[in-house]
């Protein structure tokens, strides 16, 4: 049983086991203040978190009110095998896989990225950040998600769990419904095309050695 | 170290997956070769924006409008899953029905038939009359079907001006514009909506509420709701059935105001005037003014769950009847009147040339002309907020508007001015004033009054609101308090409740 990730998926949604099983039992039984209080309870933290795996905000309240949607219609069947909150984590993955995978086919408008900088929370920054140092920040990221973007659905949201949420492979196993030794393969070809494109960027492409690929496909297999 | 070193190394050195000596001898590589050195610091510049990523808050959304469309679909899941489901038969099938019927009617009728897609429209021969010796075939009897009915919404409120209001699961651009019929459903927010559909007939959906109109036409109404529905219905006429479906119970109507408001603990009708039938599959109870009978699931209707409504519950009932137009014509209405905006601080009481309308921010369905908005302060009196030109329906569908300027902030001197009424009433008058209903044995009496003091402390007026005194002690009161002296100090307006 998974007793949640280990990162704090939202920190409005912390919830005691009990009063956990309360609501999912005031929701099983169709009461429309639980689902209410349900719905505020995880609304930040399920737009936070596809914000975050997706970059950018483009119908981003259809996707959460498609995660509502799957979550309100899936707590009949809901085990408790893990939190609440990492369950509807796993469902916001789920989305956001299929919202990717979409886009791909779908070519986005332009600005995919437009994580805003000044969406970061103020009490996280000590001081104001100077402009150039914000710039050089909005657009760091703005590099991160646009080579996230060229990688193929799966493995960026491999990647993305285990780079930016800092989830392990077993965690990251469970979020996407799959082993975590498969987990593992993935993330290596992840992390090497990744880290490529971002240290090549626009530049000339950086030199490979054949023969640490060859161990490195060993070592991942 | 000869060979360049990968991209993702660099990212496990940051992560600090590698050893110092493996690091070192990175960084001393890195010294020697642009390459390398460019590699480290692009991998590095996004291993630091990792963390920026981590933190980036959750955008702001139109929360109530995702919440009330999740509810929208949710509830539509549950509503389609509770209705039997329908036998699904192909198109081609229909039409095969429909040619057989069609060719059975020829040969019965001996007229020919022409069968267009799944509807049979039947061709009368040009002399169709019968001779007078012939056998009269039996006349064709032509039931029209029941006049369509169509709602207008007349107000929104809530939250916001438009209540987050869906129909049929999108939220409409020009919501006043629409006529709604049968097979709309219609889901609130936060909000509340008010539709009219007939001179004295009208509903409101309470918030968070969902509402069908299954069946809407002149011989049969049918809404379907799941929260809380306010109506308003004119006696139906012979023949006319009015009903409303919530969850495994029925409430029929003839002519009156109730509330039906249908939970997942209990389903509950309080009927304010006249008389409705509330009935599940085993039995049938009659509710009437000022009564009301609240259902578990499960629980069988019985005429011992019917309770009377206290004051206060009726009085808050009559808070909610829904609003309505004068002179109900759906044409004049569609094309004549527009929706006025009312804009507020918070909620506050409004009127609108008289009429009092309830808590804004609202949308209300006015006549093209000039309207007056008034609108409550804390004391419950109602004053001028303005006035607003309202034109025709404009064809982008923005409404007039009219913004309520946020009530000024209580002053700090009427406590100071309460003190001051309090020090310096002549209390051995009062006991005069009081003396021969002491004498009478009624003691405990009060006085409310209500005072305007201005900055050089005179008493503007001074009205006695409420008072359980007879007339002429309650007068000689008021002149006692009328002579209590304030100084120059801070204007200030309120109420005082005085207990003898």
């Amino acid at each position: 049983m998974l007793g949640g990730v280990k990162r704090d998926t939202g920190s409005l949604a912390a919830l005691g086991p009990a009063d956990e099983a309360d609501l999912i039992a005031r929701c099983r039984a169709d009461e429309r203040g639980a689902h209410d209080e349900f719905y505020h309870r995880f609304r930040r933290s399920i737009a936070g978190n596809l914000y975050r795996v997706l970059g950018d905000r483009t119908d981003l309240d259809d996707l959460v009110q498609e995660v509502f949607v799957i979550a309100f219609r899936g707590l009949e069947k809901f085990r408790g095998d893990a939190r609440l909150s990492t369950w509807l984590y796993r469902i916001c993955v789920n989305v956001a896989l299929g919202r990717i995978r979409t886009r791909k086919r779908r070519p986005p408008p332009i600005g995919v990225t437009d994580l805003d900088s000044a969406a970061v929370d103020p009490s996280l920054v000590d001081r104001p950040e100077q402009p150039d140092r914000a710039l050089e920040r909005h657009q760091d990221q703005a590099r991160v998600y646009r080579a996230l973007e060229t990688l193929a659905p799966k493995k960026r949201i491999v990647l993305y769990l285990h780079e930016i949420e800092g989830l392990d492979l077993k965690e990251i196993a469970y979020l996407v419904d799959s082993n975590p030794v498969t987990v593992r393969t993935r993330l290596f070809y992840a992390r090497r095309e990744f880290y490529r494109l971002i240290a090549g960027d626009d530049a000339a492409p950086v030199p490979t050695d054949d023969k640490d690929d060859k161990d490195d496909k060993d070592g991942a297999s | 170290m000869s060979r360049h070193i990968k991209p993702h190394r660099w990212a496990d050195a940051f992560a600090g997956k590698l050893d110092d000596s493996e690091r070192a001898a990175m960084e001393l590589h890195a010294e020697t070769c642009a390459s390398c050195a460019r590699s480290r610091d692009r991998v590095g510049r996004a291993s630091d924006s990792f963390g920026a990523i981590r933190t980036q808050a959750a955008p702001e959304l139109p929360w109530d409008s995702v919440r009330a469309r999740v509810h929208w679909s949710v509830s539509k899941e549950k509503r389609s899953q509770s209705q039997p489901p329908r036998l699904r038969v192909p198109v081609l099938a229909w039409a095969a029905l429909a040619a057989m019927a069609a060719g059975a009617l020829g040969v019965a009728t001996n007229r020919p038939v022409v069968v267009v897609e799944d509807a049979v429209v039947e061709m009368r021969p040009p002399v169709a009359r019968p001779s007078s010796h012939q056998t009269s075939p039996r006349p064709d009897v032509i039931v029209p079907p029941p006049a369509a009915l169509a709602a207008l919404v007349v107000r929104t409120a809530g939250a916001t001006s438009s209540g987050d209001v869906m129909i049929d699961g999108v939220r409409p651009t020009n919501l006043f514009a629409r006529r709604l019929g049968a097979g709309t459903v219609i889901a609130t927010g936060e909000g509340r909506i008010d539709l009219q559909f007939g001179d004295a007939s009208a509903f409101a959906l309470g918030p968070s509420s969902t509402l069908e109109l299954r069946r809407f036409d002149a011989q049969m109404i049918e809404l379907v709701v799941n929260g809380t529905i306010d109506l308003e219905v004119a006696p139906r006429l012979a023949g006319q059935r009015f009903v409303v479906v919530a969850g495994e119970h029925t409430v029929e109507v003839r002519g009156t105001r109730f509330r039906v408001s249908r939970e997942s603990a209990a389903t509950t009708i309080e009927c304010r005037h006249g008389m409705v039938a509330v009935r599940d599959r085993s039995a049938q109870v009659d509710v009437g003014t000022a009564r009301r009978v609240k259902l578990a699931p499960g629980v069988a209707v019985s005429a011992d769950l019917v309770v009377p409504l206290s004051v206060a519950e009726l009085a808050s009932l009559a808070e909610t009847d829904p609003v309505r137009v004068p002179l109900w014509n759906l044409d004049t209405l569609t094309t004549g009147s527009a929706p006025l905006e009312i804009a507020t601080v918070g909620r506050r009481d409004v009127r609108v040339d008289g009429i009092e309308l309830g808590s804004a921010p609202m949308l209300v369905r006015v006549m093209p002309g000039r309207h007056t908005v008034e609108a409550a302060d804390s004391a419950g009196r109602f004053r001028r907020a303005g006035w607003v030109d309202v034109a025709a329906p404009a064809p982008d569908g923005k409404p007039a508007r009219v913004e309520v300027p946020a009530e000024p902030p209580k002053t700090a001197g009427i406590a100071e001015r309460r003190r001051q009424l309090r020090a310096g009433i002549d209390q051995a008058r009062l006991s005069r004033c009081t003396r021969s209903i002491a004498k009478a044995g009624l003691t405990g009496t009060y006085v409310e009054v209500e005072l305007v003091v201005d900055a050089s402390g005179a008493v503007g007026f001074l009205n006695v609101i409420d008072t359980d005194l007879p007339a002429a002690t309650a007068s000689c009161v008021r002149e006692v308090l009328a002579d209590v002296p304030f100084g120059a100090g801070v204007p200030a307006t309120w109420r005082e409740k005085l207990d003898l």
